[in-house]
């Protein structure tokens, strides 16, 4: 019986979480790279980079995983009768949340999930990123308490709730039939690929369970420190034990602060950076994974949250916000991080959150 | 091992939603507690409010009268 009552809570949770970290390590084996077999930020501004929305050459790939998230998402929630088309939660506040919410990303390198993957493989210097999500998470529930809201959705025509599963599947298409259209790394992050059935594959598993099991990097913390349940955080666990155990049974894991891939030593920045990432998405009501997701299932401002996003990782390639890694130059390690545009972003980022915040809470007459 | 036990579950449209609902039971002494809206009832990751089955009825009238929108009430076996 206990075991059942664990199973029952937990299982499918675990078993995300499971898949999820084994997914990671599948990709990075298969040519994704290092600590970056899934990433919804960078891969999300990979194909910002794909469709010239920038033109930082290190960074541009369409990447099929995550098409596989959002069409694996909506093929479970039609399986088990739960798409819903809806929208009209302040659907232009969401697209500015979700381009903070990747420039906080992009300062640090990652999104949620990166984190616990880099966490995964030793990266020390991720830990600065989660002492952040946990602020930024703490500063959203905060809010939460005080009825900050973004107002509910309603039911809208089914080509709504349609929209990002379309664009995604025009991305597929636009991939294996039109390549010639698109921009293609030939170095960097971008270069470093599975094969694009894999990723679709891996991401099509990936979204169905997630969609399935509702696993969400900040709403596991927003529950824990709101609710005092576990259920969502057990699967943020089982990703970062996965990833874990699958880096040192590969010989793979690193435990550093220095030399770690596609990361930075920044710490300050790191943390800054995940916190707006953290605060952004309890605002958002989920992490980048959660989005990808909701706009699955049909939820239109999702969908807008992750155009926002790819919006936000144009912006912070054009105009020199997002990090560099940590380098080796003439056998000088070299300390990589953002500049001084990326810092007023995330100053910036902090305003612009801190005034949504303020400005959707209710009025002393809804209190 | 707790026993399951029956509750009334009410979903909110927003997270918002429970929030008010709880200060609303707090201020007037209906027994409750927030929770994870559970699976059976959403692929929503919001949250709920669990009550004992006998307090639905005032519950819904307590709601409605506050003008806090309830996206839905549940017996479920938690």
């Amino acid at each position: 019986m206990k075991e059942n009552a664990f199973v029952r809570r937990y299982g499918l949770m675990i078993l995300a979480g499971a898949v999820v970290g084994a997914a990671a390590l599948l990709l990075t084996a298969a040519g994704n790279p290092k600590n970056m077999g899934f990433c919804i930020a960078c891969f999300e501004r990979d194909i910002a980079g794909a469709l010239g929305l920038h033109s930082a050459g290190k960074v541009q790939y369409i990447r099929p995983e995550i098409i596989g998230i959002v069409l694996g998402a909506m093929l479970s929630a039609f399986a088990f009768r739960e798409f819903k088309a809806r929208a009209g939660s302040c659907p232009a506040t969401r697209f500015v949340l979700g381009l903070f919410v990747m420039i906080g990303a992009l300062a640090f390198l990652g999104c949620p999930l990166r984190m616990v993957i880099r966490l995964g493989g030793g990266d020390l210097t991720a830990v600065a990123g989660l002492l952040g999500f946990l602020a930024g998470i703490l500063a959203g529930v905060v809010f939460l308490k005080k009825g900050f809201s973004l107002g509910r959705a309603y039911p809208v025509k089914m080509g709504e709730g349609l929209a990002l599963p379309a664009v995604m599947a025009g991305l597929l298409a636009l991939l294996l039939l039109a390549p010639g259209l698109l921009k293609f790394s030939e170095e960097g992050p971008g270069s470093m690929r599975a094969f694009w059935l894999v990723s679709l594959a891996v991401g099509l598993a990936v979204g169905f369970l997630a969609q399935r099991s509702r696993l969400c990097m900040a709403g596991g913390l927003r529950d824990a420190f709101l609710l005092r349940d576990f259920t969502l955080l057990a699967g943020f666990l089982t990703i970062w034990i996965t990833v874990t155990v699958g880096n040192l049974i590969a010989g793979n894991y690193n435990l550093s602060m220095l030399s770690q891939p596609v990361a930075h030593s920044q710490h300050l920045w790191s943390f800054l950076g995940m916190a707006l990432a953290g605060w952004g998405s309890i605002l958002l009501g989920g992490c980048p994974l959660r989005q990808l997701i909701l706009a699955g299932e049909g939820n239109g401002d999702a969908a807008v949250t992750v155009l926002g996003m790819i919006a936000g990782a144009a912006i912070a390639h054009n105009f020199g916000l997002a990090g560099n890694p940590d380098s080796t130059a003439d056998g000088v390690y070299q300390v990589g991080g953002i500049g001084a545009a990326g810092m007023i972003a995330v100053a910036a980022g902090f305003a612009v959150l801190l005034a949504v915040s303020l400005l959707h809470l209710p009025g002393k007459e809804e209190a | 091992m707790r026993q399951r036990s029956p509750r009334c579950v009410v979903s909110f449209h927003t997270t918002a939603g429970a929030m008010a609902a709880e200060r609303l039971c707090r201020r007037e002494g209906l027994e409750g507690r927030l929770i994870s809206v559970p699976r059976s009832v959403t692929s929503d990751c919001g949250i709920a409010w669990s009550a004992p089955p006998e307090l639905r009825e005032v519950l819904e009238r307590r709601l409605r009268e506050a003008g806090i929108e309830a996206a839905g009430f549940h017996d479920l076996l938690l």
